[in-house]
């Protein structure tokens, strides 16, 4: 067995233990009503992926601008694509959190609000990719959207929900630059954090390749 | 069952099956690029 399939199955061991951990090994915290602060497990992941796939995006762009190699195009689309799936799911959670603590699944809080747009611009970036044609002004076009795309995330992820009054509770790195999560909420947050972050590495690679095969079969097309 | 448990339960399948889909896809894309 190789050492990718191996890491495959520890994978799925890995976040399989996390999920029980995160239901059984940590504690109700205080101050959240009923069991929802245990959605920070799986809340917490998705945003960080979310950031790290729109960075990844936006440096396989500005490669792509340098170089003018088709996979750097393949990997900033294919960043962009699981940064939007998983900005998503970021927000769905947010949302299930915010109607059990807030009474309704939208408040327009400045975090909701920030990620709305967001995921806008984003989808915006995969809907100008659909609608260029030819395939190298596409890759240009969408390696400078990308890039400026990239220039919002750290305002809207960062900056503006700590410039307004938010219902949001405070961050793991809040603005007194203390970690005051209890000890077990750390482990298995940090657990949950380098298993999705290992499941985002792996479809990724599995994206990129999907899209090589649709690259390398369009080039056989054309060259019949 | 409690509900907690109920959940921990549902996640774990949707963990399991979701591997299992990616998993397969992976191998498919390995027999395509041989």
């Amino acid at each position: 067995m190789r050492i990718a399939d191996v890491l495959k199955w520890l994978l799925l061991v890995w976040l399989a233990l996390t999920i029980v951990a995160a239901f059984f090994y940590v504690h109700p915290a205080e101050g959240f009503i009923g069991e929802s602060s245990r959605i920070v497990f799986f809340h917490v992941p998705m945003a960080w992926i979310a950031v790290l796939a729109f960075l990844i995006s936006c440096v396989a762009s500005v490669r792509y601008l340098m170089r003018r190699e088709p996979k750097d195009d393949i990997r900033a689309a294919v960043a962009a694509g699981l940064g939007l799936l998983f900005a998503v799911l970021a927000t769905t959670t947010g949302a299930v959190f915010a109607r059990i603590m807030w009474g309704a699944f939208w408040n327009w809080d400045p975090r909701q609000t920030s990620i709305a747009i967001l995921l806008l611009i984003y989808a915006a970036y995969l809907a100008l990719r659909g609608a260029v044609g030819d395939p190298e002004r596409r890759a240009s076009l969408s390696a400078v959207y990308a890039i400026l795309a990239f220039v919002t995330v750290p305002f809207l992820v960062f900056v503006v929900p700590r410039i307004y009054w938010s219902l949001h509770p405070d961050t793991i790195i809040n603005t007194r630059g203390a970690n005051e999560f209890d000890p077990r909420y750390t482990q298995v947050l940090m657990a949950s954090l380098a298993g999705f972050t290992g499941l985002f590495v792996w479809l990724y690679t599995i994206g990129c390749r999907i899209e090589a095969i649709r690259l390398r079969r369009h080039q056989e097309a054309l060259d019949d | 069952m409690t509900d907690l448990a109920g959940i921990a339960v549902v996640t774990l399948m949707i963990w399991v099956g979701l591997f299992g889909y990616v998993y397969r896809l992976d191998r498919k894309l390995g027999r395509m690029e041989d």
